[in-house]
Formats: C-alpha cells, sequence, structure tokens
C-alpha cells in the first residue's frame, strides 16, 4: 500500500522535476556512497544511472526525502541523505546577500543599525533584560483556534505517527487530544 | 514579607539553589533555613503557588531535583527570554513574526505540552541559532531564517525547538548547572529585592546554558522528536533534514555558523543519525504542498520557491516583493500545479 502512495507522490514529482530540469539553478554536491539514480523519486523507479561513492553531481531540485541530481547529460533521482552538498562560501557569500535578504525579511536595511551582526558569548553571557521586547514578543502570538486556520489554508492534516524511541515523550496526535 | 526582607546573601544563594534543585526530604531540616526558603520560594512564586510551602524543609544542593511546577517553569522561560531580548531585539515585521507563531503553535499543539504560553520569534542577528527557553519560548534568529526555502523546513527547526521545550533540556540543564554556579554569582547579588534579583540569577543561568549547549544526545532526541512532531502536524518530515544539509555545507568555523557549531553536534552527525531513524514509508509524505509554497514565499519574498526561475512556469505565482537573489543554498524546493492528498 505504501507504493501505491508513493506512485501517486512520484507522478506530482516527475511532472515537478521536469519543469526545473535545465534551469540555472544547478548546485553541486559529490555522493557520499554508491547511488542509483533513480527516474522517478521512488526506490521502486527504473535506474537510469549508477554512481560511485564521491562522485560529483549537480543538485537539481530537492523534494523532501528526494534530491534530483544532475550527472553528465543524466538527470534522475536519488535519497537526499545520498548527497553532500558542495561547501559555499559562507561569510562572504552571505554579506554579499546580505541587503537583498534583510530586505526580504523586512528589514528595508534598518536591520544594519539596530540588528545584531553576530550573537556571542560574551554578548549572551552580558545582555540585560528588554522587557519591551519580551511585550512585543508577546504580541506575536497565536491561539491554538489560530493556528488551526492557519493550517487549514495550508492544507495541513495532523496524521498519527509514533515516537521513534521509547525514551522520547508521546505525544497527541490530534491537536486538543492532550489533558 | 519581613522574612525576604532580613535575608542576606546567602539566603539568596540557598534559595535559588533550593528553587532550583529544591527536594522533600524528611529530615535535617534547620528552622532558620525553612524559613529563608518559604519567604523566598513563596516570593518567587507565580500563579498562586506557593513553592516555599511546598518545600517545608531547608534545603541541600545535593538532593534529587525538584519537578519545577509548570507556572514557575513559565516564569523562569519568561525571564529568559527577555534577557535574550537583551542581547538581540526581534526583527521589526509583525507579519513573519505571526507567521512564524501560527506555523509554531500548530506544531505545539501536536506536542505533548499543547497549552503552554508558546511564543516563536525571529531575532534580528545575523548570526545562524536557535534557542529555546523553558516554558514554551522559541527563537530562530535571522541568519537561520535566511537558510531556509519553505515552510516544512521552518517546521523542521521550531519542531526540534518545540521539542526541547516539551522534554524539559533547558530546564533541567539549568537546574544542574544552578546549583554549581550560582555561588559564583553570590556576590553580585544584595539583600533586598531577592525576587528580582534571583529571578534575573535564573535567567543568567539560562542565557550560560545559551552558551553551553545542551548534550549531544538532548539534540539527538529533539532531532528525533522534531521530526515525529512536524510529520504529526502535517508536514513533510524532511524539512529539518534539508536545513542541516545546507548547513553542512557552510563553513563549520566561527564566521559561520558562531555559537551554534560550539553548542550542537556536527550537522552531518545529525543527518546520518536521523537518516538511521526516519522510516521509510515517511518518503510518501515528501509531497509539495503549493499552499505551503505559496505562503512561504509571500512572507520571506525571495527565499520561497516561488521565487525561483521556475516560477514563470507557475501562472497563479505571487510576484516576489523585491527581486532579490535567492537564499545562498538554494537548490530550491518545487511547488506541483495541483495537491495531492
Ligand atoms: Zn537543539
Amino acid at each position: 500500500m505504501n507504493v501505491k502512495v508513493s506512485m501517486l507522490a512520484l507522478a506530482v514529482l516527475a511532472a515537478t522535476g521536469s519543469t526545473l530540469a535545465g534551469s540555472a539553478w544547478a548546485d553541486p554536491g559529490t555522493t557520499v556512497r554508491p547511488v542509483d539514480l533513480k527516474a522517478m523519486p521512488a526506490s521502486d523507479a527504473k535506474t537510469v544511472l549508477s554512481l560511485p561513492k564521491d562522485a560529483p553531481v549537480d543538485v537539481v531540485t530537492r523534494q523532501g526525502a528526494w534530491i534530483q541530481l544532475k550527472s553528465g547529460k543524466t538527470t534522475g533521482w536519488a535519497k537526499l541523505f545520498d548527497v553532500r552538498l558542495a561547501p559555499t562560501g559562507g561569510p562572504a557569500r552571505a554579506s554579499s546577500n546580505s541587503e537583498a535578504l534583510n530586505l526580504a525579511l523586512g528589514n528595508r536595511g534598518s536591520s544594519l543599525t539596530t540588528g545584531v551582526r553576530g550573537l556571542d558569548a560574551d554578548m549572551l553571557e552580558k545582555a540585560a533584560p528588554n522587557p519591551a521586547q519580551f511585550a512585543k514578543l508577546q504580541t506575536f502570538a497565536q491561539t491554538a483556534a489560530e493556528a488551526s486556520a492557519f493550517a487549514r489554508a495550508g492544507n495541513l492534516k495532523s496524521r498519527d505517527v509514533a515516537p521513534l524511541a521509547p525514551a522520547d515523550v508521546a505525544a497527541p496526535a490530534t491537536p486538543g487530544a492532550a489533558k | 514579607m519581613s522574612a525576604r526582607r532580613a535575608i542576606g546573601g546567602g539566603g539568596t544563594l540557598l534559595a535559588i539553589v533550593a528553587l532550583l534543585s529544591g527536594c522533600a526530604t524528611s529530615g535535617g531540616g534547620q528552622p532558620s533555613g525553612t524559613d529563608i526558603l518559604k519567604g523566598v520560594l513563596s516570593g518567587y512564586s507565580v500563579g498562586g503557588v506557593n513553592v516555599g510551602a511546598a518545600a517545608g524543609v531547608a534545603m541541600s544542593a545535593n538532593d534529587a531535583m525538584r519537578e519545577i511546577p509548570e507556572p514557575e517553569e513559565i516564569q523562569m522561560g519568561n525571564d529568559i527570554a527577555a534577557a535574550l531580548l537583551g542581547a538581540a531585539p526581534l526583527v521589526d515585521n509583525r507579519a513573519q513574526q505571526v507567521y512564524v507563531n501560527d506555523v509554531g503553535r500548530w506544531l505545539a499543539l501536536h506536542s505533548a505540552r499543547p497549552d503552554l504560553p508558546w511564543k516563536f520569534g525571529i531575532l534580528d542577528t545575523d548570526s545562524i541559532n536557535a534557542f529555546a527557553t523553558p516554558g514554551g519560548n522559541v527563537f530562530l534568529s535571522r541568519g537561520l531564517v535566511m537558510q531556509m526555502h519553505s515552510e516544512s523546513e521552518l517546521a523542521g527547526v521550531l519542531a526540534h525547538e518545540i521539542s526541547h521545550v516539551v522534554l524539559k533540556h533547558h530546564l533541567k540543564d539549568i537546574q544542574k548547572n544552578a546549583t554549581k554556579n550560582m555561588a559564583l554569582d553570590l556576590a553580585s547579588l544584595k539583600a533586598g529585592g531577592l525576587v528580582g534579583e534571583a529571578a534575573q540569577a535564573v535567567a543568567r543561568v539560562g542565557m550560560e546554558g545559551f552558551v553551553r549547549g545542551l548534550s549531544r544526545e538532548d539534540e539527538m532526541q529533539a532531532d528525533r522528536l522534531g521530526v515525529v512532531i512536524a510529520a504529526r502536524a502535517g508536514y513533510d518530515p524532511y524539512g529539518l533534514p534539508i536545513v542541516l544539509q545546507d548547513l553542512a555545507a557552510l563553513p563549520q568555523d566561527e564566521s559561520a555558523m558562531g555559537q551554534f557549531l560550539h553548542t550542537h553536534p556536527a550537522p552531518t552527525e545529525r543527518l546520518a543519525a536521523l537518516e538511521a531513524i526516519m522510516p521509510a514509508s515517511w518518503e510518501a509524505w515528501s509531497i509539495a504542498n503549493p499552499a505551503l509554497a505559496g505562503r512561504f514565499a509571500r512572507t520571506f519574498p525571495g527565499q520561497g520557491v516561488a521565487a525561483a526561475p521556475a516560477a514563470a512556469a507557475r501562472p497563479a505565482a505571487q510576484k516576489p516583493a523585491t527581486p532579490s537573489k535567492p537564499a545562498a543554498k538554494a537548490p530550491a524546493k518545487t511547488a506541483t500545479p495541483k495537491p495531492v492528498p
């Protein structure tokens, strides 16, 4: 029955993948183990190419557990965990993007003066309480009803999922089931 | 509360130790200690819970940790949150903050502590980090949010932090370390106004906890429970692994990762642990959800999938408000034309 669900999923994913394949979005990565690239994002799909460990690949897109890779002229799907992304520039890259990203986060540049560049150990240890900011934080809180409406609008449906380890606290699967 | 006023620094120390590691031993109590504890603890109490009365006798730092009542945990967490906000303010964007609260509260409703006064905030700092206080305050740094491309990634990170709260990781860490470290802070505590002083001292131990970090096992457990909570809430549970995959590609040094690097197991280690434990049956939940893609992209223009070049192929795609580049590492998740059951 799993197969049925995943076949449904992969039909959608296959359509998705094709829209992005060939776009300029490829990011480099390497395989962390030998990987069979699949024609579609499903373990039982046809293998289109077998790659060794440490093979260089281009990442076309990611979809949850699946990652679409390009090797030479072949495109196929692997598991997310099969791939390590190539190291990025990090800080330099972050700063070159920071203006756009500040805008993206709605700071309109003002964060450059009001925000904190790096939040280091010293700042954490020496911080004085800011009650005004805490009061502001409280104004953002959402009720259970508001959050549930938000979930409905996002087509999010609760699932029954068992804990992955006995030591983990078992939580109710549906809202309101607690207590 | 004359008892409170009469207490000197030594009383303060005792009181804080008792507050955090209090016990209910039946023997060996000294009356004067009891009075001190009753005075200070009842002063600290919130929500009508008289901690002092429950303590009853003098405390020893070596006694077993008591269960801290929830109202007290919440007050403690709020004090820590206020201190954290003194280190970095909130991003000044109500829509984004409310969005994060909607996602966070929905996730928390699928945890074992759905009714805490959950509050979520994006801190205005470039650093990549996330924090959870006892009692249900959760913070993400702007730098971390900038790494994300989808609501399920946001949900994955929030669910990890929610798990710390549900499992009381920081609360236990504070209890453990307060008894060890409080003596060092004794000199800075003055007689009088003990409640405020004690609260601040506790908040300081909490802030030090953010610097010290939790145990490796606590982090792994929060990952493990976090992906379950995300899955229960209806999200693609691979959001957290995707964020970790991106963090693993950042330079693993001070400049990019800062404190986060010191306080968390390496992203690659966490990925390996998640791979070992996430069931193959969950892969069927990796289904694109257009409703989520659209609203994430609208809330964080330039980061969501709708801002990707492929957006042209999506007829109803909302134009991003700013023509910004995709986030640093962005093999974008894609939106599909129609929802799937
Ligand atoms: Zn953590």
